[in-house]
């Protein structure tokens, strides 16, 4: 129990171990507006896949939520959301998340939420913090979107932002900071988001990574239909990350799972299974 | 005139080899996509650079330098050039900017007396730190005991006009129409100054989606004249 965890709008703390090859729950504990139903085990993996949920139904005022999540030595977890995060007009307070994600050493992780939706007026800011230890290996994707509004308008929210710190062995590697503010900001200009609305980030991390890798997940993402503009660039551990800006959601989600497949394929030999939710 | 600033001038000279000439963050995948093709498209772009990227990394970092070396935090120095050298998520731009740092660091420990720069030089060597220009930049003119604020100030003016010539060559545009650019921009690097001011730790390194786009996808264009 964490004596803490009534001040959360929503609290969620996930602990796995690996016991004789199979990767299973050592603590689950979930309060208020967050939970998780039981996990699905894809195949043979041993790789248990949990969803998320939001009992409320969505991010208001003021709300605050903290996920934390903890991988031991040698465990595996796919974590997803069984839907997308919806973020409501949040007019004094914005609506905030963070999550303390821990991977001991030769764990892995992959971690693919559905969309961040930031409706009218909507204000939201989340906080990942990720540490690391030699030997894990980390899938990571987020997705911002803007909600539908009655004016027909693409960026009505107010303020969307996505922190996210990776340390491996304690040393910061990954610090990236997102962040669409079209109240205060001109957002559909030159050098920024231009012709997109969506904008999506996989950031990958494990020793296995080489430019082979890099340049086959280049040319199979080219290969995919919708109208898309992709970054893939290495990052200065072995690992890379790939911003994705388009106009539909599932054309993001689509880069995101070939390449999560390319990886898992190359890296674990296996097929991941499709997150099946609806 | 004062000679300490004429010593920070010889940094921001563009004749000081940084090796700046050979990098153009991303602008060159603009240019290719002919996105950025005359004066005032460049402008647009140069304008959104200096507002988000300059801003908030290089300007802010050098902020942040400047208060940790009044606390005499030197820690805090050496973290935020790890900071600010990868919150960049173009492999072409960190090597670039790495790059141009090492050069600047190498001269100014010739040039300079100073003991933070010789061990900035020495960590860089010893691959403890990165080694970035804005960084560099910062210790000098904190060395030079110029205020925080000309010294981002003739760092901001000393980035712009090299990206200009630059953009002279590879687009091209006129010499004339780049001289009228860098005085249109004096204001809104005076802007930009006053906006670093209130920036706090919390926006640094927001990134400018196509600007980061263009500096990622660099490495993917078939004929290049730049580095990144």
């Amino acid at each position: 129990m964490n004596l803490n965890s009534d001040k959360w709008t929503g609290f969620l703390r996930i602990d796995i171990e690996n016991r004789a090859g199979k990767s299973v729950p050592k603590n689950i504990y979930y309060y208020n507006a967050l939970k998780v139903q039981r996990p699905i085990y894809h195949g043979t993996t041993g790789m248990p896949c949990y969803y998320i949920l939001n009992v409320g139904g969505g991010y208001m005022n003021g709300d605050t939520y903290r996920l934390e999540v903890r991988l031991r030595e040698n465990a595996k977890l796919t974590l997803t959301t069984l839907g997308a995060t919806l973020i409501y007009k949040t007019l004094d307070k914005p609506a905030y998340q963070e999550s303390e994600i821990v991977l001991e050493k030769d764990s892995y992780l992959v971690y693919l939420p559905d969309p961040i939706i930031g409706y009218e007026n909507a204000q939201y800011k989340q906080v990942d913090t990720i540490y690391m230890e030699k030997g894990a290996t980390l899938i990571y994707s987020d997705i911002l979107t803007p909600g539908w509004s009655a004016n027909g308008n693409s960026f009505t929210y107010n303020m969307l932002q996505l922190k996210t710190n990776i340390y491996m062995e304690d040393e910061l590697v990954v610090y990236d900071n997102i962040k669409l503010a079209p109240a205060v900001q001109q957002i559909d200009v030159l050098g920024f988001m231009e012709d997109f609305t969506h904008l999506g980030t996989l950031i990958v991390i494990g020793e296995k990574t080489d430019d082979d890798l890099v340049k086959r997940l280049h040319q199979v993402i080219h290969e995919q239909p919708g109208k898309f503009d992709v970054g893939i660039s290495r990052l200065s551990v072995p690992g890379f990350t790939i911003r994705i800006m388009a106009n539909m959601t599932q054309d993001v989600q689509r880069i995101i799972s070939v390449c999560h497949k390319l990886i898992s394929e190359e890296w674990f030999d296996e097929t991941p299974m499709f997150l099946r939710k609806y | 005139m004062d000679s300490s600033l004429l010593a920070l001038f010889q940094l921001c000279d563009s004749n000081f080899p940084s090796g700046g000439f050979s990098h153009s963050f991303g602008l060159e995948t603009f240019i290719q996509r002919n996105k950025v093709h005359n004066r005032d498209t460049f402008s647009q772009w140069l304008s959104l650079f200096l507002k988000e990227q300059m801003v908030s990394a290089d300007g802010l970092a050098m902020k942040l330098v400047f208060n940790a070396l009044e606390e005499g935090n030197i820690e805090e120095v050496w973290r935020l050039d790890r900071l600010l050298t990868i919150q960049n998520m173009s492999r072409e731009t960190r090597e670039g900017t790495r790059f141009m740092g090492r050069s600047l660091v190498k001269i100014a420990e010739t040039i300079y007396d100073s003991e933070m720069i010789t061990m900035y030089s020495k960590r860089i060597l010893e691959k403890k730190s990165f080694a970035h220009p804005a960084i560099l930049f910062a210790l000098a003119g904190n060395h030079l005991k110029i205020s925080r604020d000309t010294t981002i100030l003739y760092y901001l003016y000393s980035t712009i006009i090299n990206l200009v010539q630059n953009a002279v060559r590879a687009i091209p545009i006129g010499q004339t129409d780049g001289q009228r650019i860098i005085s249109d921009f004096q204001p809104k690097l005076k802007e930009a100054v006053e906006v670093i001011k209130r920036l706090e730790e919390n926006d640094f390194g927001t990134i400018a989606p196509g600007i980061e786009m263009a500096q990622m996808q660099h490495e993917y264009l078939n004929v290049r004249i730049f580095m990144s």
